[in-house]
């Protein structure tokens, strides 16, 4: 044998054809035997044409030749004419499967309008479905705190009050004398941060001032750098700049993914602060922080010069267990630390007790809420997918009903029951990968845009992450087999010979009729239950921006002071003189109209509860305020008075309740004059009830919860109170006006004013977000059973254009016959009507009533839309085809048959 | 054996078998082609070609040895058959008749 290859001689024995080529030529069908000597023919190809004609034309003639194995139909390769061992390759199913693509691509060309009514339904619903639980994933990702059930919040309990907040000297001594759990403490504000000096817009970011262990007992990581540690508090008295930890979506966001952002200089508030390190993607603890600083670096943040080396507020404390330590043994142990502390002004004479909660601090939602929307997204996301596979399916039937003939030759030709299952498969699973794509995109599109809908916090990340496209993937491959077996079971059992008969032949049987209503009426149902809650959302929303919260909150404001730790001093005499030239310096401002003090203002994170000892425990919430607090607030008083300034300055043992209270505990009489009742606990007097005022929600929107004591603020008090200012509507630059004044009596105070309407949006900003995603979804659902409705029924109608021919060549009417098809077609939809009504009624009850807002479950506006909706949008699909088949020309159609 | 004819791109490739003295294999047969042919041809048209004159009776072929610059992989090499030999030069005979026809119809 001559060797005659040109290129011999500069062969490199080592260079392999490149991987790519190498795995389109297994995914060929080139048989397994032979695939070697293919490879090697494609090397010796290759290396040559690499040295005498350079890399891109070598590679260039490799794909061609790579795609000329591809492209040969019936594996060309001579080996298999010598062998007889004929084996199927490993691929051969892939080669089917090619076949059975290449078939439904033929279908579809030639049906453009169905391929394109499934895809827009199909990636309707995948879309909305991944950005559904991509927006879900990123709600319930929880914000990448390890083992959160070891890392309790530590309550500040007192015999008649529990509150989040420690004063930071006490959070200090708590850290000290822990020995079971390691206490840190964390406190979260928002402060402008800008990334470069250039920078103009700077918009606020959250940022948490935290201990330094706060990482370690938190159990975050860094991607780049390192976490804050605890020798990160002392940067204050060593100098230098604060140290600040980025979260990954700033880093992202704000800084480009610069790699080398460690060590760069950002400002935040007024200090420059060195980038330590970035957080690992998914930590954002506490509530979707962007920022960590340590604890000490408050003052450099928000006050001007000097800096206070320690925060003047109240900072929240939570704790991480060690090993094998008992909560109820840490907790045992941290009481008797919080017993030994000094007696400050806010615990008057009562002892103080620490109470560790696993569900409380660090920005957790209570386990139930999380767990009922949950199941809600997810029943919504099942409901959408079921939707767009009862969908796809009825236009596959659909098609299926003119593809009968089709099939039936090719059973007859001899394709088994799985070869034609497998082709319809195949077309669904085709038709599923295509919009899955598309659905993609939408989510893409649409996840910013529902994280705007639904205001998700800007520390939040939205992004699809690994989970969401494995979602999607499951997805797709269940809706699509199940869409495809959905014509396969409606075909089974058909006789081969009835279809090749043709037209003239047509047989009706029951069954696939049945089958096919049960989809219709799938999707009616399933359309309706998505409009009815999403109405049901809808109106929740606007009963939640409108919620009567019992006071008018716009023009609204609560003013905290941000003196320095000399103003706690003496008793807080400091805050004292400030409160009261505040007061007085307010009063006059044009535009004003109340102030008053008071412990807790609306809607602040803070709040003081206790729990009633009789049967079912409520929270009762408690506030301590001035004399004007009612006023300023708007509450009416419904039964005796108000306390008076006189009252409050002496701290009279003297109580106002709200409505919902008084009518609790005296059903038949007024409580005026009455002690507060026993299962109330108080920690001291127990105080007289003198008069009942209008409900006011002040604290946790959805619970609605109205059940408030109010006692007076005793000067003793005011040293954690904050300032109520209501301002007359109609007024311009009142606040502004009331800061100047503020700074004017304090310079160094870093006073802070915020809008109660501007918190009560933000609390109430949950029932919108699953209004807007059900809304959403729930329209979308129409447009897919409109989608199906009209496929459907254009495809039974036309079948049964003979049967309509008869009975018109009979005589029947046209009207008649317009109303026999419209009945016909709309009949499973009334009846999906009525059984999504149903599930409805029953999901309303399932569905937690807080988060309804007050809304009727039963609110009949909602069903009673919903039906008028679905109805006509049913009608409209139904209404086109049907008249096109009841004004049909008998004698033309007969003559065709 | 089949009487069977025999396309161009078949003859070609018959054709490119004989003139690289006979047992020889799929690359330098598409060289081959290529080169006389003035355009680029697929390996996989040669492979589709060369199973197709085998099925024809105009080709045989048999495993090489394992080749050591192949990567120690063997190869199918082919050779003309009699049957192949003897279409091929029939055809060329059609041809010529042909084009001596032609060319006498020329000079008349």
């Amino acid at each position: 044998m001559t060797d005659q290859s040109p290129g011999s001689a500069k062969r490199e024995g080592k260079l392999r054809l490149p991987l790519p080529a190498r795995l389109l030529l297994r995914l060929s069908s080139v048989p397994r035997e032979t695939r070697a000597e293919v490879e090697a023919d494609l090397q010796e190809l290759f290396v040559p044409r690499r040295s005498h004609r350079g890399r891109v034309h070598a590679h260039w003639r490799l794909y061609h030749d790579v795609a000329s194995l591809w492209l040969q139909p019936h594996s060309p390769v001579p080996a298999l004419t010598g062998d007889s061992t004929l084996s199927r390759s490993k691929f051969a199913l892939l080669r089917d499967a090619r076949l059975d693509l290449r078939y439904a691509v033929r279908l579809f060309a030639r049906q453009p309008a169905i391929l394109l009514l499934t895809i827009v339904g199909l990636s309707l619903g995948l879309g909305i479905a991944t950005a559904s639980f991509s927006i879900m994933n990123a709600a319930l990702r929880g914000e990448g705190i390890v083992d959160p059930d070891r890392a309790p919040g530590v309550l500040r309990t007192t015999d008649r009050s529990q509150a989040t907040a420690w004063a930071y000297e006490e959070f200090l001594r708590l850290r000290e004398g822990a020995t079971r759990m390691q206490v840190e403490a964390v406190m979260t504000d928002a402060a402008a941060a800008r990334t470069g000096s250039a920078e103009t817009a700077v918009p606020s970011v959250g940022v948490a001032f935290v201990s330094g262990g706060f990482f370690a007992a938190t159990g975050g990581r860094t991607t780049l750098g390192r976490p804050l540690e605890p020798g990160d508090e002392q940067y204050v008295n060593e100098g230098g700049s604060a140290p600040v930890v980025v979260s990954f979506v700033f880093w992202t966001s704000r800084l480009n993914r610069d790699p080398a952002v460690v060590g760069r200089t950002i400002w935040i508030g007024r200090t420059a602060a060195t980038i330590v390190g970035v957080a690992e993607r998914g930590f954002s603890a506490p509530h979707n922080r962007l920022l960590w600083m340590p604890l000490t670096a408050y003052g450099a943040v928000y006050d001007a010069a000097p800096v206070k080396r320690t925060p003047d507020v109240g900072v929240e404390v939570f704790g991480r267990l060690l090993p094998d330590v008992a909560l109820s043994e840490a907790e045992a142990q941290l009481s008797g630390v919080a017993a030994a502390l000094p007696p400050d002004a806010t615990a008057g004479n009562a002892t103080l007790r620490a109470r560790l909660d696993p569900d409380a601090g660090l920005g957790r939602v209570s386990s139930s809420d999380a767990l009922a929307i949950t199941l809600f997204v997810f029943a919504l996301i099942g409901l959408v997918l079921l939707l767009a596979c009862a969908n796809v399916a009825t236009v596959l039937i659909a098609t299926a009903i003119t593809r009968e003939r089709e099939m039936g030759v090719r059973a007859a030709l001899g394709a088994s029951r799985w070869r034609i299952v497998r082709q319809l498969v195949t077309e669904s699973l085709a038709l599923g990968a295509i919009a899955a794509t598309i659905g993609l995109l939408c989510a893409y599109w649409a996840i910013p845009l529902i994280g705007t809908m639904v205001e998700a916090p800007s520390g939040a990340d939205l992004t699809p992450d690994f989970k969401v496209y494995v979602f999607l993937a499951i997805v797709t491959l269940v809706t699509g087999v199940a869409a495809g077996l959905a014509p396969a079971w409606h075909g089974r059992g058909a006789d081969l010979v009835t279809p090749l008969k043709g037209e003239g032949a047509r047989y009706n049987r029951v069954a696939p009729r049945r089958f096919r209503s049960m989809l219709v009426m799938t999707q009616a149902a399933s359309s309706v239950l998505l409009i009815v809650t999403a109405t049901l959302f809808m109106r929740a929303t606007f009963r939640a921006a409108t919620i009567d919260v019992g006071f008018d909150a716009g023009g609204l404001y609560a003013v905290t002071p941000g003196l320095g730790r000399d103003a706690f001093a003496n008793g807080g005499s400091g805050i004292r003189t400030f409160w009261a030239r505040a007061i007085s310096e307010l009063q006059t401002v044009p535009g004003i109209s109340t102030v008053t003090l008071a412990e807790l203002t609306p809607f602040s994170d803070l709040t003081k509860s206790s729990v009633t000892s009789d049967g079912p425990s409520r929270v009762v919430y408690f506030n301590r305020t001035g004399a004007e607090y009612f006023e300023t607030l708007g509450l009416r008083t419904l039964t005796g008075r108000t306390y008076t300034r006189a009252e409050v300055a002496a701290k009279a043992p003297v109580a106002l309740v709200s409505e919902s209270l008084a009518r609790a505990y005296w059903p038949d009489q007024s409580p005026v004059g009455q002690m507060l009742p026993q299962q109330i606990p108080v920690a001291e007097n127990r105080p007289l009830v003198i008069g009942v005022v209008a409900d006011a929600i002040t604290a946790r929107l959805h619970e609605r919860n109205a059940f408030a004591v109010y006692e007076p603020l005793d000067p003793a008090s005011e040293v954690f109170a904050e300032l109520l200012i209501r301002v007359a509507p109609g007024t311009d630059g009142v606040i502004d006006q009331a800061r100047q004044r503020l700074r004017s009596i304090d310079p160094q105070a870093d006073v802070k004013v915020a809008s109660v309407a501007a918190r009560l949006q933000q609390e109430a900003g949950r029932p919108r977000m699953l209004a807007t995603l059900t809304g959403i979804v729930g329209i979308i659902g129409i447009v897919l059973c409109v989608i199906g409705l009209y496929g459907l029924t254009a495809s039974v109608v036309a079948q049964r254009a003979r049967e309509m021919a008869v009975r018109a060549a009979m005589g029947a009417e046209p009207l008649a016959l317009l109303r026999l098809l419209m009945w016909d077609s709309l009949r499973p939809v009334v009846l999906g009507l009525t059984l999504g009504a149903g599930a409805a009624l029953l999901a309303g009850r399932v569905v937690v009533a807080a988060m309804f807002f007050g809304v009727s479950p039963r609110d009949p506006m909602a069903f009673i839309g919903a039906a008028i909706i679905l109805l006509a949008a049913a009608i409209l699909a139904v209404v086109a085809p049907t008249r096109r088949a009841a004004t049909v020309d008998a004698a033309l159609v007969l003559r065709q048959s | 054996m089949k009487s069977e004819r025999l396309g161009e791109f078949e003859e070609f490739t018959l054709l490119a078998v004989r003139a690289l003295g006979d047992n020889t294999y799929a690359v330098p047969i598409q060289q081959y082609v290529e080169k006389v042919t003035a355009r680029a041809v697929s390996i996989g048209s040669i492979y589709a070609a060369l199973a197709r004159l085998e099925e024809k009776g105009f080709l045989s072929s048999t495993m090489s040895e394992a080749v050591a610059q192949r990567g120690g992989k063997s190869k199918r090499v082919y050779t003309v058959t009699p049957g192949g030999l003897r279409t091929a030069r029939d055809l060329h005979r059609v041809r010529e008749r042909i084009w001596n026809v032609i060319a006498e119809g020329g000079r008349s």
